[in-house]
């Protein structure tokens, strides 16, 4: 007679599987309302954060101090901060209504006079090509272009911000090609406007779908293959950029997809739900997902991998983190080793929301949260 | 008892206080023996007998270790407890117990304080000057760099004696990171601005209050400064950078290199649009570039340290996890010991032959630097809540150290205060060591047991250990804040000299 149990494959215990995250190592205090979005930049030093004050801060990682900070708006949120990839640049994204802008924070560390000329450049390298390429083409001028890239005005130039894009519907997500020349936007309002590829060295920005079946909800980019994945309401769509058509879509079976990620590998995916689910596909499975975890009482808001360890999080409305051991074998044959570790308490649920966004560190198992609360936190 | 039979040589006497050391008659040995096991024995009673047998001035406390244990239960709990049977050789220590470290003052600044030094007549600024000024006890002077690109001289009295130039005066344009004292009237900071900055400090100008005139301001790292390290005697500083390198500047204008242009903030077209904008200061301050950069660190350098015994060694910690030694006169990595987590604080042990680092992951790891050491961790000091950003060592033990944390404490350590790694506490190497005593910030004094998450708030970002001064810590609580184990028994162990 042999248990049942016992032909169960033993999963590891979390003791056995650090380092993860498991304290709350910094409180970043200075927003007024809400933090939409957070994100730390390729060194590990500085996290970026921006909030319904409108403003981006800068601070630093480990001590919470606030080295920069700019407001963009005085009415309308921050929805989201990105940093550029690369370290021969210190360039952040972020957007504020329909206004996307790209920013050198002047008074950073890191920003010695050579790597602010080389960030300079890489702004400046697209004024004109714009204008210079639609003068050959006469037809191309009638039609009123989907972004205008544009110089800002001194009060925000002082600070760094020197490019806003404005495009024609509010921007709720901005993801980056590794290599830092690409960016995709979501506006998920925007119809056919609600996805645009921008190209920096061109300051040209293109609309790939003429028409989205559902709401734009989030994008990326494979990080090593020319596929652009584009995630609606109920699907994620992988579509092969150079071949220029539909590769796979993928049902995870939730009814609303706030958030996904793809692994570095590129093979797998996880997704996360407002109603509350975390959802990880296996590319080379089905387009069903591989494992559903409903651990949280509230909405997911963010899901995150991270960059190099076997470690990812998402980030929900009741107001917690939930860290997973999450490990992707190369070998096509062995599936994922999925472990829940920890769950992160300390941000305060504020009218229903919780934790709006997450991001890991580029090479520490720490990870960073965004508050409802007015907050950011760093867990380590 | 039958431990009373075993050999009276195996039972070792010393005095490891002050270099001194001192030999007992045989009666006196007999007697202290009696005396450590009688039953139920405790620190107490063995302390009054050892003042009895030294014929101490005045009652000094001490405490036991056995075996390389602090004696905290009776001896025969302890012996019991630790499994030490009669036949076994028994090692006992005395040593000065270190009296609760109470608080003396505190200064506010207006922002947060990352760094501390310390000028009084025992501080190695002085010791260097080779019979210049030294400041007379109560003269003291405290060196505090802050947040706000600002540092500040103080008094003992709480007084600012001098603060430095601002920004648009031509003093640092971002958060000051570290200071030390060169000199009585030397000293160098650095900041996240990329530089590090000589400053000569007077107060010879009699009834005028003292100045601080920048002397020198030197260029070459890409990121910010976390820390600099001195050695006046051969002119030398050392600097560690978020640009993952460590420079080793002179501190004399004619024998440093040109500074690179690339990097001076002429280069730089923001800068100078706000240079425009600032009054920029009438004088000008010579710019030197580093003799060397030294590299091989893939993630922020947080400290780099000169050998105690020999300034022609460096020893680096990084937030890539590794301590890394060099060797300066040709400018080569001669060692690299990897650890499991970023290093964020570096301090020389000499008299025990380790560095002490304090991680982003709560501890302090002790590593013998030597060659021939065979593990990385020699012991392992565990109590803190956050990670430990600075360290420094007891000017009284060689043994003594205390620890600066994001927790908002400073503890206190002593690493013969150790037990081995108990079951399930897995992950480290070797033995444990736990604080002696634990400083809180005194705005928090009274709230004792409510810890503080992340230490928001009260983070301490740098301590010092001065031996006329005592322990002086700074923080997020923009406070400067003495604290002095009281009646220590100094003029005892100076009387014995
Ligand atoms: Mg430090």
């Amino acid at each position: 007679n042999v248990d049942p149990e016992s032909l169960l494959p033993k999963l590891p215990s979390p003791e056995e599987l650090r380092p993860f995250p498991t304290t709350c190592a910094t409180i970043f205090h200075g927003h007024e309302g809400r933090v939409r979005s957070l994100a730390i930049d390729p060194t590990g030093t500085y996290l970026a954060s921006g909030g319904d004050d409108g403003t981006i801060r800068v601070w630093e990682l480990l001590t919470g101090y606030q080295l920069w900070s700019i407001r963009l708006s005085k009415e309308e949120a921050v929805n989201v901060v990105r940093w550029r990839p690369g370290r021969d640049a210190v360039i952040l994204s972020a957007a504020t209504g329909e206004d996307i802008y790209l920013i050198i924070p002047f008074a950073l560390p890191s920003l010695s006079p050579e790597v602010e000329e080389a960030s300079r450049a890489i702004l400046d390298a697209g004024w004109g090509y714009a204008t210079s390429t639609t003068s050959t083409n006469a037809l191309a001028v009638k039609k009123e272009p989907p972004a205008r890239w544009e110089r800002t005005e001194p009060r925000l130039e002082d600070k760094g911000a020197l490019i806003r894009i404005s495009v024609r519907s509010t921007v709720k997500v901005i993801s980056w090609h590794r290599r830092g020349e690409y960016f995709s936007t979501v506006s998920p309002a925007g119809q056919s406007h609600s996805v645009a590829i921008h190209t920096l060295s061109k300051h040209l920005t293109q609309l790939p779908f003429r028409r989205l079946r559902g709401l734009a909800q989030s994008s990326a980019f494979h990080p090593s293959k020319p596929i652009f994945f584009v995630a609606t309401q109920r699907a994620i769509r992988s579509y092969d950029l150079s071949k220029q058509e539909l590769v796979k879509i993928l049902q995870p079976g939730a009814r609303w997809i706030s958030s996904f990620d793809v692994h570095p590998l590129g093979d797998n995916i996880i997704v996360g739900s407002y109603d509350k689910r975390l959802l990880w596909h296996d590319l080379d499975l089905s387009n069903k997902p591989y494992k559903t975890l409903r651990y949280h009482q509230k909405a997911i808001r963010a899901v995150k991998y991270h960059p190099s360890l076997p470690l990812f999080a998402d980030a929900s409305d009741d107001g917690t983190l939930q860290v997973f051991h999450g490990k992707v074998v190369g070998d096509m044959m062995e599936n994922a080793t999925i472990v829940p570790l920890k769950v992160l308490r300390g941000h305060t649920v504020v009218k229903e929301l919780g934790v709006l966004d997450l991001e890991w560190h580029p090479r520490e198992a720490w990870c960073v949260s965004a508050g409802a609360d007015g907050c950011c936190r760093l867990w380590c | 008892s039958e431990i009373l039979d075993s050999s009276l040589a195996d039972i070792k006497f010393m005095w490891l206080e002050g270099g001194l050391q001192l030999e007992f008659g045989a009666e006196e040995i007999v007697e202290l023996i009696e005396a450590l096991f009688a039953e139920s024995l405790r620190r107490y009673a063995l302390s009054s007998l050892v003042n009895s047998l030294l014929d101490t001035p005045r009652p000094v406390p001490f405490e036991f270790l056995i075996n390389g244990q602090f004696l905290r239960t009776s001896i025969d709990d302890f012996l019991t407890a630790n499994g030490i049977s009669a036949e076994a050789q028994l090692d006992v220590e005395y040593v000065r117990a270190l009296v609760p470290p109470v608080h003396v003052t505190s200064f506010e600044q207006d922002a947060w304080v990352s760094s501390v030094d310390v000028l009084s007549r025992s501080s190695e600024a002085v010791a260097w000057a080779r019979g210049g000024e030294s400041p007379m006890a109560g003269q003291e002077r405290i060196l505090a760099g802050g947040y706000d690109g600002l540092f500040r001289v103080w008094s003992m009295s709480s007084d600012v004696l001098a603060t430095s130039a601002s920004a648009g005066e031509g003093g640092h344009t971002a958060a000051i990171k570290s200071v030390k004292w060169l000199a009585p009237s030397k000293l160098v900071t650095g900041s996240l601005d990329r530089t590090i900055r000589l400053w000569n400090y007077s107060e010879s100008g009699g009834e005028t209050s003292p100045t601080l005139t920048p002397t020198l301001e030197l260029y070459g790292h890409k990121s910010g400064i976390d820390s600099v390290a001195v050695d006046t005697p051969s002119s030398r500083i050392l600097s560690a950078s978020g640009d993952n390198s460590i420079g080793l500047w002179s501190t004399q204008k004619y024998d440093a290199p040109e500074a690179p242009k690339n990097l001076l903030p002429s280069a730089s077209a923001i800068a100078n649009k706000r240079r425009k904008l600032n009054k920029t200061s009438s004088r000008t301050v010579p710019q030197r570039g580093p003799l060397s950069l030294l590299s091989a660190h893939t993630a922020p350098v947080s400290s780099a340290i000169f050998n105690p015994n020999d300034p022609t060694v460096a020893y680096s910690a990084s937030w890539d996890h590794t301590l890394r030694t060099w060797d300066l006169p040709t400018s080569t990595l001669v060692d690299t010991r990897t650890t499991s987590h970023p290093l964020l604080s570096l301090a020389a042990m000499p008299g025990v032959n380790l560095l002490a680092t304090g991680t982003s992951a709560r501890h302090i790891t002790l590593i013998d630097p030597r060659a021939s050491a065979t593990t990385v961790a020699a012991m392992t000091l565990r109590g803190h809540n956050n990670a430990v950003v600075d360290l420094a060592v007891d000017p009284r033990s060689p043994c003594g150290l205390v620890s600066a944390s994001h927790d908002g404490t400073s503890r206190i350590w002593d690493i013969r205060s150790v037990r081995t790694r108990g079951v399930g506490e897995g992950g480290v190497q070797g033995q444990i060591g736990e604080s002696v005593y634990v400083i809180e910030r005194e705005a928090r004094a009274g709230k004792e047991g409510k810890r503080i998450v992340a230490g928001d708030g009260v983070k301490v970002f740098g301590v010092c250990w001065d031996r006329d001064v005592g322990i002086v810590s700074v923080g997020e609580d923009k406070k400067v804040q003495i604290n002095r184990g009281e009646g220590l028994g100094a003029g005892l162990i100076e009387g014995g000299r």
